[in-house]
Order: structure tokens, then C-alpha cells, then sequence
């Protein structure tokens, strides 16, 4: 072997010396926690599970799924926010973080996390009884503008949920009041279908895959999403803007996020591993099976969706009349 | 501890009225005529109406008189009528301490104490003290994967 | 038939065996253990079932509930703590009986009947699903608000004290469940600026609260109980069939009206056992005997509230309409293992939907076997030393509270309930009242108030609609019974002596 020039051994012999100060442990050495602020057995708890088991896979540490429920969200989506940017507590943030401010509800923004990944978007349907007349979404909304404000009825979800805003957000696209349709409060998309199917609702404004038990039972019919384009489980609903030229889409995501703060080291650790997450087989049947949309964005693209939906959400409940802030 | 039927009617009363007066200043909501203050109104108008009625004696017919239960007999801690707080005091004690000192060490001190307070000897409170907080530990963290916090005495497994 | 054979191959499977062994004594134990609920167990199962196949995965979740279930009558009957609100009806009558040293035919009945109930409710799923499910369609908000509030009203109907005082506890329950934003309006009452309040007040840590901590508040201020003589737990079953002659007509009518309420969805095995209680006690022969330990209110109610629970599975079978939390699990687990709800699961995988059925059957018939021995296990606790049980009871309370939600304001919930009971009861006022408001009333609020957008303000419909009257006659009815029964005592007996009262 050639003599090294004494300068290379000693850089080399530098270099060894410095390397076990350089090297941290890599991430993970040790179990991640990821807190959902929704309920077990709820959908973002599903999404939330199936995740923390692939990256299990993938990284070789166990993830453990720790539902943080209470306050509408708020307590879970705080305690993601208030943990150690250390990479081992990291959370499901959903669009409800995007609202919950506007409503004087909490401090928090989703400036306060460091997004990952988005993982998940799901978009309203426009569901109607399946006896109902209206054939397509635009004879729907002939009537809707036809009506007298508050004649029809519409529901999904809570006062104020995001389905609500959708509605909102839909008839001011469509040169309408926010509140030209009766919004009747519900506790969840299944009362809501249940009541459409009952005869006392005039149309759901909830995403599809909570509406499908109905639809296979022929007791439904989506007429519409208000997404950017049709849903991979759903090819026979067309897009609002297909359907009638309006061009209004939203979507409530589901994002994988850190505290803020997260050293960009990790950031470069975790975001790929979402990445090969999503892009399992094990994670695209999954969501199909569910009909939950598969829409992907890494960290950066999970801030410009959470930056919109902001926005967007804010500008539904301002014409609501919902918001505080 | 027992009150008079007086007492407890007055309070049903104020505490009808501050729900009803504080639901009343709850505002409406586009869209829904009858509001979110329309029930804490109901509400508190009938507990102000049932604590009158109780208040004034009304209904009292109906009683089914308690069987009352001996006093105990003097025990450790004694502490009088601050005994029955003993209970919550020790919940309370349980939710300020249990992150800092960490599952097992807290809930031995709730055991332990709460034994003591029910007259138990020492030979049976410091064991239990001991078994019960393992015990439930390993159900709970182990089997059940609830995370329950390390603290000072992190459990063996 | 080829799918039924399919189904009984897909249950004979040793992994689904085992989950439905191993869930069963899962449920059992932790229904009865004081301070954890039926709801803490299933949501606790859900990590579990991500490992299991589909039908092992399920057969988890339908033994444990089930099993949760029965067993919260458990410590109920022994030590006043109901382990589920549907206990919470008649644990007084179960602990009466104890006190009689009927602890055993107490149980057995609870036991007995509860497995009754759940066969029949099992076979009303699997006949009458579709039939159950169009009456299920069929009932709007202003059904479900009479609904409600006559479930409320039934707490009248069983109080054992002043009628008032029962009334006046479940108003304070409604009260309770005004606090937070979950109400129509989605506006935060009551919350003090407190984020932890902004869901409400769950019903389970003020279950817990009432009945447990404010039960260990009162042993340190009671002498112990004298010990039953130590004698051998007789056979549990011995009685059962001499009850289930003399009480057939009861037996049924728990089960009809459990089936019934089941299905409803949001109507679920508390409103169940409640409103069959107070049934039974209207309808008995021998009405002046419930509340002192008679067991026909315990055949009613234990029937009403296993049958309910599985007639709930047909909305979240048919259309994944949850009946209660329970129910809202188990659909969510059904969706992440594929079988999703829907008239899939009759057409297509209808070799699943009887392995289901025959899982509900299979859990029900050895819920006695393993019942028994989970009440012979539990009977022990009754000559252990109450300074050793109560502890444990403490500790239970916390972690079980702090469980479900990983949240400890849950236990801070639980002391203060736990103060609040032991004052109440103290002074007379039923605390099982409490916890019924507690549940109701969002059921109640949220039912007035859609129906009323509905309408656009109109009440008629709430008197027009047939059904909406019926359950309105019968609500009014429940409500002024006590009213009549003090103007018939006053006119019978025109002249009472002062501060007295004749019955």
C-alpha cells in the first residue's frame, strides 16, 4: 500500500476522532409517539393506526397510536403542538385546526406545527334521498336558487363543521347567501343520512365514504364532489365543475405533523418515510377500501394545503357569520 | 353530610337561576331560532321550581326513610368530618403527581394512604401498596398499551 | 347454505376461537372491576384488533361489549358500583338483595336473563333485520325527542324517595350535559374558558364519580358492614328457571322493548334497562316491593338491556349508523378490516354476516359458563376486608378514567363527581337520576331543536305524526303519575296531621 500523504492521515485520523461526536443516534432509536386527536375507531384514528404500523415497518421502532381526545379536538391538537421537537412525538393534525381559531376556540394555528406530510383529503359529496327528483347536481341547484332562503334543508355535520362550510362556501360560489340553505345541526354524517333517507332532510353535504352505506343501499344518490377532480373510489360522481361549471372544491385533510421547531434533519428523516408509506400497497388499498381520497403532499406541499384550507375556511365562516377572530 | 331539605332546595334554587340568567346570555345562532340559551333556560327554571317545591317541604310524603349506617369507630387519620374527603383529595393528588413522580410511586402512596384512612394495619396496607399499583400497571401498560408515565420508578418491563 | 357452512368454517378457526376466549374473559373482568367501564374496554380493544384477521378482529369486539355488559352488573349487585350507566337502573335493587344474603339469585338473574336477552336480540337481528331497520328509518327527530324525554321520565317512575328529588337530580344531569359545545348551536356553554370542557362531561368519570369514589367517601365514614356469614355461594343458577316461569310475561316484554329501543339509533342499553325497569315496577303486581331486593325488575331490565345491545347492530350492520359508542367502535373496526357496513355485507360477503351472527350466539351461550365463574371469583370480594377492596377501587378509578382519552382532567371529573354523589345521596337525591340526565341530554336538546329547523318553528308535528303522539301520550302520562298519585292521597285522606303523610 502506498504511503498517505501525512496531511490525508492526519484529516483522516481528525476525522475519526470527530465522527462519534458528529453521529447522533439516527432517528428513531427509541419508540415514537403519534397523538391522534380524534377518538379510536373515528376515521383520522384509522388513518392515524394504519400509518404508525407502516412506518413501523419501514423504520424499525415501534409507533404507538395515542388518542388524545377532549375539547373538540383542541386538547389533542395542543398536546401535539406542545411537545418536544425531538421527532418522537409527532401527531394527526386535522382541517379542524384550520378552523378552530377563527372561532376564538384556541390560540393555536397551524403555524404552530411542522408539517410532514399530507396524507389523506377527503372532499364533500351532495347526497340526496334516492326518490328524490333531482337527477344531477345542477337541477339541485336550480332549486336551491329557486327557493326562498332557509326553505331547504341541508346537513352533514355540527354547526360550523367543515361540511357546513362547504355549503357555505358552494352557495356563495354560486352567487348565493351562506345561509340561503337551513343548515340542521347534526352529531356526525351518520344522523345526517339517516334523516335524508327519513325524508326530512333536502340534501347531505358530508364526504362520500361516510354517506356509502346508503349509496350501496340504494337509498342515496351522490350527485356531485366538490373536489379538483372525481374520487378514485367513486369514478361515477362527477366534480362540481364538471357537473354545473362551478368551480369549487375543498377538502378535509388529514396531516402528519411535528411541533414546530423540528430540526430539518428530521424533517429530511420523517417526510421521505411518509412518502414510502403512502405509496404501499398496503396503505392504498386500504384507503380505497374506505373510499377516503388519496391525495399526497410532502412538507412542504402539507403547509400550502393547511395554508389554503386556512384561508379558505376562514373565508366560509366569515360568511356564516361563524367566525370570531 | 346532611342537610336540610331547606338548605339543599335553596341551593337548587340559586343554581336554577345562575343557569338560566347565564344561559340567557348566550348568543343565537344564524340560522336556528331557538338557541343555544333555550335549554340552560328550561333547565334552570324547573331545578329553581323543584328546589322550591323541595324547599317548602312539597313532596316529602314520598320519603322512604333511610336506613342510616353506623358511625365508625374511631380509626387512624383521624380527621373528622374531613374524612369523606379523603377519597378525592387522593384523585386530586393522583393527577398533580402522577407525571412528575411517575405511575407506580403514586399509586402507591394513593393505596397506601387510602388503606391507612380505612383502618387497615400496616401489615396489609404497605403490601397492597406494593402488589395493587404493579399489578395494574402491567395490565394496563403492558396488555393494554396505555402510556402511563415513568417518572422517578419506571417499571422493570 | 353454502355461506352459512363458509361462516361456521370461518368461526371454527383457531384465531378467531381464541379472540372470542380470550375477549370474553377480557370483557368480563373488566366490566366488573369498578372504575372501568364496557366503553374503556372496547376502545382499549381497538390496537388489539389491527393484528387480528376480519372475523377474529370483530368477534373481539361483539364478545367483549357483551360480556362488559352482563358484568357490569357485577359490582353493582356486591358493592353498589354499577361498572355500566344500563346498571346503574337497578343496582340499588341488586345491592338490596345482597344485603338480604340473595346475592346469588341476584346475580343469577342478571346472568340468566342477560344471556335470554341477548339470544332473542340476536335472533330479531338475524329474522327481522331489514323489518327493524325500516322502523329504525322511519323514526325522525321528533320521535327520537319523545323518545328521550320519556326515557328521562322514567326516572320518576322508579324512585324510591321523594318523586321531586328524582326529578330535581336528572334536571341537574341535563344541566350538566349542556356544558361544552357539543350542542346544535356549537357554541361552548358553561365551559369557564376551561379547553377540557369544550367536549362536555362524558358520562362514564361522572358514573364512576357518583357511584364509586362517593362509595368509598362513605366507608370511611361508616362502620364496615357486618360480613354475610361464610357460607358457600349457593348454585347461581337454581333459581333462575322458577324465575323465568313466575316472571315470564316481564321476561318478554324486557326483551320486546330492548329490541325496540336497540334499534333506534342513539338509543342504546342505558335508555334500555331504564325504561324497562321503570315498566316493570309500573306494570308488577307487587310494585311496593321493588327497590327492598325483588328480583322481577332485575329479569326486565337485565333482558332489555342485552337484547338492546344486539338489536343496536342492525343500523350499524345495515347503514353504519352507530347506536351508541360501542357500536361506533365496532363500526370503525368493520370498516378498517374491510367489511364494510352496507348491503355488501348481505350480498357479497354473507358467509361474514353469519360468521357474525354465529359469533353473538356463540358469546351469549358462554357468557353463562364463564359468568359463573367470574361471579364466584368476584363473591370473594365480599369477605376480603373493605380496607383492602376500597384502595384499589381509588386506583382503578383514576387509571380506568384516564384511560379512554389519555386525558387526567377525566380524573379530576371523577373526584369532583365523586363529591358531588356522596351529597346527593346524603340527602336523599338518587344519583342514578344524575347519570340518566347526564346521557339523555344531548339526545333530548339535539332532537328539539333540529325538529323545530325542520318545521321552521312549528311544534304541531311533534303532536300530528302518529308515532310522535303515541310516545307523547305515554311521556305525559310518566310525567304526571306522581302528581296524580299525591292528589289521589289528598283526596282520600282530606285531613293529614301536620308533617305527616299516609300512603
Amino acid at each position: 500500500m502506498m504511503t498517505l500523504p501525512r496531511r490525508t492521515l492526519l484529516g483522516s485520523a481528525a476525522g475519526l476522532i470527530a465522527a462519534p461526536a458528529l453521529a447522533q443516534p439516527k432517528w428513531p432509536n427509541r419508540p415514537v409517539q403519534m397523538l391522534c386527536p380524534w377518538a379510536a375507531g373515528g376515521g383520522t384514528d384509522a388513518v392515524a393506526r394504519i400509518l404508525a404500523a407502516l412506518l413501523e415497518k419501514d423504520l424499525g421502532q415501534p409507533f404507538n397510536v395515542v388518542n388524545r381526545t377532549g375539547g373538540s379536538g383542541v386538547v389533542g391538537h395542543t398536546a401535539i403542538a406542545q411537545a418536544a421537537p425531538d421527532g418522537y412525538t409527532i401527531g394527526t393534525i386535522t382541517s379542524e385546526i384550520c378552523m378552530l381559531h377563527w372561532q376564538g376556540l384556541t390560540e393555536l394555528t397551524y403555524r404552530n406545527y411542522t408539517p410532514l406530510g399530507l396524507m389523506n383529503s377527503d372532499a364533500p359529496g351532495i347526497q340526496v334521498n334516492a326518490s328524490a327528483p333531482y337527477q344531477d347536481v345542477k337541477s339541485l341547484a336550480d332549486a336551491i336558487k329557486a327557493s326562498a332562503p332557509g326553505k331547504l334543508k341541508a346537513s352533514g355535520t355540527g354547526q360550523g363543521g367543515i361540511w357546513h362550510l362547504a355549503l357555505a362556501g358552494w352557495l356563495n360560489a354560486m352567487g348565493l347567501k351562506a345561509d340561503h340553505v337551513r343548515w340542521v345541526p347534526t352529531n356526525g354524517a351518520a344522523p345526517a343520512m339517516q334523516d335524508l333517507v327519513a325524508g326530512g332532510l333536502d340534501f347531505t353535504t358530508c364526504s362520500v365514504p361516510e354517506a356509502r352505506a346508503m349509496l350501496d343501499a340504494g337509498r342515496a344518490r351522490s350527485l356531485a364532489v366538490m373536489a379538483p377532480a372525481r374520487i378514485g373510489a367513486f369514478p361515477n360522481i362527477p366534480t362540481l365543475k364538471e357537473a354545473m361549471g362551478v368551480d369549487y372544491a375543498v377538502g378535509a385533510i388529514r396531516v402528519v405533523a411535528a411541533p414546530a421547531g423540528l430540526p430539518a434533519d428530521l424533517v429530511a428523516a420523517i417526510a421521505p418515510a411518509l412518502k414510502r408509506a403512502y405509496d404501499t400497497k398496503e396503505y392504498q388499498d386500504f384507503m380505497n377500501s374506505r373510499g377516503f381520497g388519496l391525495v399526497y403532499g410532502d412538507a412542504a406541499g402539507a403547509e400550502k394545503a393547511l395554508a389554503a384550507a386556512d384561508l379558505s375556511l376562514g373565508n366560509a365562516m366569515k360568511a356564516a357569520g361563524l367566525a370570531k377572530a | 353530610m346532611q342537610l336540610s331539605d331547606r338548605v339543599t332546595g335553596a341551593v337548587l334554587i340559586a343554581l336554577g337561576g345562575a343557569a338560566a340568567i347565564f344561559g340567557a346570555r348566550l348568543p343565537a345562532v344564524p340560522g336556528q331560532d331557538v338557541g343555544p340559551a333555550a335549554f340552560p333556560m328550561l333547565i334552570g327554571g324547573g331545578l329553581a321550581l323543584c328546589g322550591g317545591l323541595i324547599a317548602f317541604g312539597i313532596g316529602h310524603s314520598f320519603e322512604v326513610p333511610e336506613e342510616g349506617d353506623d358511625p365508625a369507630p374511631p380509626g387512624s387519620l383521624h380527621l373528622g368530618r374531613l374524612r369523606p374527603l379523603i377519597p378525592t383529595a387522593l384523585l386530586f393528588f393522583y393527577v398533580l403527581a402522577v407525571e412528575r413522580l411517575g405511575f407506580l410511586p403514586t399509586a402507591a402512596v394513593v393505596v397506601l394512604l387510602a388503606a391507612i384512612a380505612l383502618g387497615a394495619r400496616l401489615r396489609l396496607a404497605i403490601p397492597l401498596a406494593i402488589i395493587a399499583p404493579l399489578c395494574v400497571h402491567l395490565a394496563f401498560y403492558k396488555l393494554l398499551r396505555v402510556p402511563l408515565p415513568a417518572g422517578i420508578l419506571p417499571a422493570p418491563w | 347454505m353454502h355461506d352459512l357452512l363458509e361462516a361456521f368454517r370461518l368461526v371454527a378457526a383457531p384465531d378467531v376461537l381464541v379472540a372470542i376466549l380470550a375477549s370474553a374473559i377480557y370483557g368480563l373482568v373488566v366490566g366488573s372491576l369498578p372504575g372501568l367501564s364496557a366503553t374503556m374496554a372496547t376502545a382499549l380493544l381497538v390496537p388489539v384488533t389491527f393484528w387480528l384477521s376480519p372475523i377474529a378482529a370483530i368477534a373481539t369486539i361483539i364478545t367483549a361489549s357483551a360480556m362488559a355488559i352482563f358484568s357490569g352488573d357485577i359490582p353493582g349487585c356486591l358493592l353498589r358500583i354499577p361498572g355500566t350507566p344500563a346498571s346503574a337502573a337497578y343496582t340499588d335493587e341488586a345491592y338490596a338483595m345482597t344485603r338480604k344474603g340473595q346475592a346469588e339469585m341476584a346475580l343469577g338473574a342478571g346472568l340468566w336473563f342477560s344471556a335470554i336477552g341477548g339470544i332473542v336480540g340476536t335472533l330479531s337481528l338475524v329474522l327481522m333485520a331489514p323489518l327493524l331497520a325500516e322502523m329504525a328509518l322511519s323514526f325522525s327527530t321528533y320521535e327520537y325527542f319523545w323518545l328521550a324525554f320519556l326515557g328521562l321520565m322514567c326516572a320518576t317512575l322508579v324512585a324510591r324517595s321523594s318523586p321531586i328529588k328524582a326529578i330535581a337530580s336528572m334536571l341537574l344531569g341535563l344541566l350538566i350535559s349542556c356544558i361544552g359545545m357539543e350542542n346544535p348551536a356549537g357554541t361552548p356553554r358553561f365551559t369557564f374558558g376551561l379547553t377540557d370542557l369544550l367536549g362536555g362531561i362524558e358520562p362514564i368519570p361522572a358514573l364512576v364519580g357518583v357511584f364509586a369514589v362517593s362509595e368509598v367517601m362513605r366507608a370511611m365514614v361508616t362502620a364496615e358492614p357486618p360480613k354475610l356469614p361464610k357460607r358457600k355461594f349457593g348454585s347461581i343458577l337454581a333459581n333462575q328457571w322458577m324465575l323465568t316461569k313466575k316472571y315470564q310475561w316481564p321476561m318478554w316484554r324486557g326483551n320486546i322493548i330492548g329490541i325496540i329501543i336497540g334499534v333506534l339509533p342513539g338509543a342504546g342499553a342505558d335508555m334500555a334497562a331504564w325504561v324497562s325497569y321503570a315498566m316493570s315496577k309500573r306494570f308488577s303486581k307487587e310494585p311496593e316491593k321493588f327497590g327492598t331486593g325483588h328480583p322481577e325488575g332485575l329479569v326486565e331490565a337485565g333482558a332489555s338491556n342485552n337484547a338492546s345491545l344486539a338489536s343496536g347492530w342492525v343500523p350499524s350492520l345495515l347503514f353504519g349508523i352507530p347506536g351508541d359508542t360501542i357500536t361506533a367502535i365496532a363500526i370503525g373496526v368493520l370498516y378498517m378490516k374491510g367489511l364494510n357496513p352496507g348491503p355488501t355485507l348481505f350480498t357479497e360477503r354473507a358467509s361474514s354476516m353469519y360468521a357474525l351472527y354465529i359469533i353473538f350466539i356463540i358469546a351469549n351461550i358462554i357468557m353463562i359458563p364463564l359468568g359463573i365463574m367470574m361471579i364466584r371469583a368476584a363473591s370473594v370480594i365480599l369477605r376480603a376486608p373493605r380496607a383492602g377492596v376500597m384502595p384499589v377501587i381509588i386506583l382503578l378509578c383514576a387509571v380506568g378514567s384516564y384511560a379512554t382519552g389519555n386525558n387526567l382532567f377525566a380524573v379530576v371529573l371523577v373526584g369532583l363527581f365523586g363529591m358531588l354523589g356522596f351529597v346527593m345521596e346524603k340527602n336523599g337525591y338518587p344519583v342514578a337520576a344524575l347519570v340518566l340526565g347526564i346521557v339523555m341530554g344531548s339526545m333530548v336538546e339535539q332532537s328539539f331543536i333540529t325538529s323545530l329547523i325542520k318545521s321552521d318553528g312549528d311544534v304541531m308535528p311533534f303532536f300530528e305524526r302518529p308515532v310522535s303522539a303515541v310516545l307523547a301520550a305515554l311521556t305525559f302520562s310518566a310525567l304526571l303519575w306522581p302528581v296524580g298519585v299525591w292528589i289521589w292521597n289528598r283526596i282520600r285522606h282530606p285531613r293529614l296531621p301536620a308533617g305527616g303523610a299516609t300512603g
